[in-house]
C-alpha cells in the first residue's frame, strides 16, 4: 500500500505537482470561463445563438454521433479477433491499431486529402457519383473516425484478454449460439470497459481540431465545428465568442471527465469481484 | 452413452499434442484422465467435448460418429476447471442458462424452468444460495454450481476438467467423495481430467493413465496398481525409490548393500534397477540373509496413521530413501534419528534392461 509522505522534501514533490496543475490546467480553464462571460451574460446569450454557433454545434454533434458507433462497433471487432483467434499477423494487427496515436491527426487529415480528395482516383470516382468526400461532412467524419478508432478496442483488449473465453465457451456448450454467447455472457463482462471506451471515443471526436481542419476547407456556416469555430472566431478579433464556443468545448470534457472517473470506479470495482472469487478462502 | 475415440491425432505447430489415441468408455461409467500437465489429457477432453478439432481420428457417442457434430448438438455437459460461472447472473440464471437458450418450440415454460433450476439445486445441495452471484460463493460452491449448470439440459455426456484442482486439499476430498456419489444417484457416462492420482484412483471406475500426448495404459484402479503396465505408470503413481545395482543370478549388490533373489531381465553387464514402494518395506536393527541394506534414520513425518520416514543409504549408493511404517510398527521399531536401520523390502519391481518393467521379486 502507499506510505505517507514523512520528509519535508516529499511534502515539496507533493505541492511541486499541486502547484504545476493549478498552473498548467486549472487557470487556463478557469481563464475560458472568466473570458467567455467577461461581457456579461446576454453576451454570451447572444454568441451561443449565433448560426455559426448553432451550426458548429450541429455538425459537431453530426460527426460525433456518426463517429461513436462506428468505431464502438470497429472496436469490439477488433479486440474480438485479436483476443478469441490465433492467426498468422495477429501481433502486427494489434500495433497497427495504434498507428492513429503515433500519427499527427494533421498528417493523417492530409492523407485522406491525398487519398480521397477530387484528384485522386477514389475521389473522382465519388465525385462521379455526386457525393463530394472532402471539404464535406463526408471527409470530416472519416478523418474523425481514424483519429479515435484506437480508443475502444485499446480499452477491450486488455480486458478481454485477462477475462479468457471459458465463460463464452461455456454458453456455446449449453447451446448459445456465437450470438447469443455475445449478448449475454461477453458484452455484460465488457460493459463498463465499453462504455469507457465510448466516453474516450466521443471526448476525441468533439475536440478533434487538427486531421478535420485539413480535410474540412473551413467553409463559414458550412464546415466548421466547434474547435474550428474557436479557432476561426479568434483570428476575427472576436475573443468573447472564441471563448464562449471553447467555455462549451471545456464544460463538455468537465463532464466526460466525470463519466470517465465513475467508469473507471465500476470497471474497477467489477474487476475487483473477480480477483476475489480466486483469493477468497474454499469452504464447501 | 458410451464413448469411444479411434485413432485422435491433434498437433499444435510441432508440438504432438495427442498420437494415436483410443478409448472406449461404456455407458455409466465414471472415466478419470489421470497424467502429468502436457500429457494431453484436458486436449483429450475437449476433443470429446467437440471444443476443439482432432486433425485425425474420430469420436463416437453410442455408436455413431459425432467427429463433425457441432459442440451445441452434442449433448454434452463441460465443468470448467475455473469454473467458468457467468459473473453477471445470479446462481439461478446460471443454472437456468441452457434451458433459456433452447429454441422457442423446445424451451420449457417459465415455472418449468423454475422447478428445474430448484430441482438442480436441491441435487448439488445449494437451494439456499440460488440468489447469491459467483463472486460471492466459496470455490467448492462455484464448482457444484458449474456441475449443476452442466446437468441442465440433461447431457448424454459429463466431461469435467480438473473440476477440483483450484480447490484446497481438504474441500478437495469431501468434492470428489460427493461427485462419486453424485454418479452413483444419476449415472450420466463421465469422464474426469485430473493429474492427482489419489483423486483418479479413489472416484474413477476405470483410470486412464496419459504421458506426452499417448495412452499408457487403461484399467480399473485396482489392476493400474497392481499390474502397472509400463514403468511411466508405475513411477506416476505414487512415490518409489530407485535401487540401481549389479546382479549376478543369486545376489543383488549396490556397494556394500545385498539383496538375495530371483529373477530374469536384467542387462548383459548385470545391471538391474528395483523399485521399491515406500509401503512396501520393513525395517528392523539388524540384516538379515536375504537382506542386507543398511540405512541411516533421517527425517520423520507423522500423518494419520502412517509414519513416514526419510532414510540415507550408508555405504552405498542412493538416493534419500523414503519408507513407510504403521504407527504401531514404528514404535514397536523404537528407533531415533541418526540410528542405523535395515531396510527390508518384502516386494520389489524389477526394470529390466530395456527400461520396461520386469517381474516382481521378493528376497529369499
Amino acid at each position: 500500500m502507499h506510505e505517507r509522505p514523512r520528509h519535508w522534501h516529499q511534502w515539496f514533490l507533493i505541492m511541486a505537482a499541486f502547484a504545476a496543475i493549478a498552473i498548467l490546467l486549472v487557470m487556463p480553464l478557469a481563464l475560458i470561463f472568466t473570458e467567455a462571460f467577461s461581457q456579461g451574460w446576454a453576451m454570451v446569450q447572444q454568441n451561443l445563438t449565433n448560426p455559426d454557433m448553432l451550426g458548429a454545434i450541429k455538425l459537431t454533434l453530426i460527426v460525433t454521433l456518426i463517429t461513436v458507433p462506428v468505431n464502438l462497433l470497429f472496436g469490439i471487432l477488433l479486440a474480438w479477433c485479436v483476443t478469441r483467434y490465433e492467426f498468422r499477423g495477429r501481433k502486427l494487427l494489434s500495433t497497427l491499431i495504434d498507428i492513429p496515436f503515433a500519427m499527427s491527426p494533421v498528417v493523417a487529415g492530409l492523407c485522406y486529402l491525398v487519398v480521397y480528395g477530387a484528384q485522386s482516383v477514389v475521389g473522382n470516382w465519388f465525385s462521379g457519383m455526386g457525393v463530394q468526400l472532402m471539404f464535406a461532412l463526408p471527409g470530416m467524419v472519416m478523418v474523425t473516425v481514424f483519429v479515435t478508432c484506437p480508443y475502444v478496442a485499446r480499452v477491450l483488449i486488455p480486458l478481454m484478454e485477462s477475462q479468457g473465453q471459458h465463460e463464452e465457451e461455456a454458453a456455446i456448450i449449453l447451446g448459445a449460439s456465437g450470438w447469443q454467447a455475445f449478448l449475454y455472457v461477453t458484452l455484460p463482462k465488457i460493459r463498463w470497459a465499453l462504455l469507457y471506451g465510448v466516453v474516450l471515443t466521443n471526448a476525441r471526436a468533439v475536440g478533434e481540431f487538427g486531421a478535420v481542419s485539413v480535410v474540412s476547407g473551413l467553409i463559414r456556416g458550412q464546415t466548421l465545428t466547434l474547435p474550428l469555430l474557436v479557432q476561426m472566431w479568434n483570428q476575427d478579433y472576436n475573443t468573447v465568442g472564441a471563448f464562449t464556443a471553447a467555455g462549451l468545448l471545456a464544460a463538455m470534457a468537465l463532464v466526460t471527465l466525470l463519466l470517465k472517473t465513475v467508469l473507471e470506479w465500476a470497471t474497477q470495482h467489477s474487476s475487483d469481484n473477480a480477483t476475489e472469487q480466486k483469493t477468497e478462502q474454499d469452504t464447501p | 452413452m458410451s464413448i469411444r475415440v479411434e485413432q485422435i491425432q491433434k498437433r499444435f505447430g510441432d508440438f504432438t499434442a495427442l498420437d494415436d489415441i483410443n478409448l472406449d468408455v461404456q455407458e455409466g461409467q465414471l472415466v478419470g484422465l489421470l497424467g502429468p500437465s502436457g500429457s494431453g489429457k484436458t486436449t483429450l477432453l475437449r476433443i470429446i467435448a467437440g471444443l476443439e478439432k482432432a486433425d485425425q481420428g474420430k469420436v463416437l457417442f453410442h455408436g455413431k460418429d459425432v467427429t463433425d457434430l457441432d459442440v451445441r448438438k452434442r449433448k454434452v455437459g463441460f465443468v470448467f476447471q475455473q469454473y467458468a460461472l457467468f459473473r453477471h447472473l445470479t446462481v439461478a440464471d446460471n443454472v437456468a442458462f441452457g434451458l433459456r437458450m433452447l429454441p422457442r418450440k423446445e424451451r420449457p415454460a417459465r415455472s418449468a424452468i423454475r422447478q428445474r433450476v430448484h430441482e438442480l439445486l436441491d441435487l448439488v445441495q445449494l437451494g439456499h444460495l440460488a440468489g447469491r452471484y459467483p463472486a460471492q460463493l466459496s470455490g467448492g460452491q462455484k464448482q457444484r454450481v458449474a456441475l449443476a449448470r452442466a446437468l441442465a439440459l440433461k447431457p448424454d455426456v459429463l466431461l469435467l476438467d480438473e473440476p477440483f484442482g483450484a480447490l484446497d486439499a481438504k474441500v478437495r476430498k469431501e468434492l470428489r467423495r460427493w461427485l462419486r456419489h453424485l454418479h452413483e444417484q444419476i449415472s450420466v457416462t463421465s469422464i474426469f481430467v485430473t493429474h492427482d492420482q489419489e483423486e483418479a484412483m479413489e472416484v474413477s471406475d476405470q483410470v486412464v493413465v496419459m504421458s506426452q500426448g499417448r495412452i499408457e495404459q487403461m484399467a480399473s484402479p485396482l489392476t493400474i496398481y497392481e499390474q502397472p503396465a509400463s514403468r511411466f505408470v508405475f513411477d506416476f503413481l505414487g512415490h518409489i525409490n530407485a535401487l540401481k545395482g549389479h546382479y549376478d543370478g543369486r545376489r543383488w549388490q549396490a556397494g556394500n548393500a545385498q539383496l538375495r533373489l530371483t529373477t530374469e531381465g536384467a542387462c548383459p553387464n548385470g545391471e538391474l534397477t528395483l523399485y521399491l514402494r515406500p509401503h512396501e518395506a520393513d525395517l528392523s536393527k539388524t540384516p538379515s540373509d536375504s537382506a542386507n541394506l543398511p540405512v541411516k534414520l533421517g527425517a520423520r513425518s507423522v500423518f494419520g496413521g502412517t509414519v513416514t520416514l526419510e532414510l540415507e543409504a550408508l555405504g552405498w549408493p542412493a538416493e534419500v530413501m523414503e519408507v513407510e511404517l504403521s504407527r504401531d510398527a514404528w514404535q514397536a521399531l523404537d528407533a531415533q534419528p541418526g540410528d542405523t536401520l535395515f531396510v527390508h523390502p518384502r516386494q520389489l519391481q524389477t526394470v529390466t534392461c530395456d527400461g520396461n518393467l520386469g517381474p516382481r521379486v521378493t528376497p529369499a
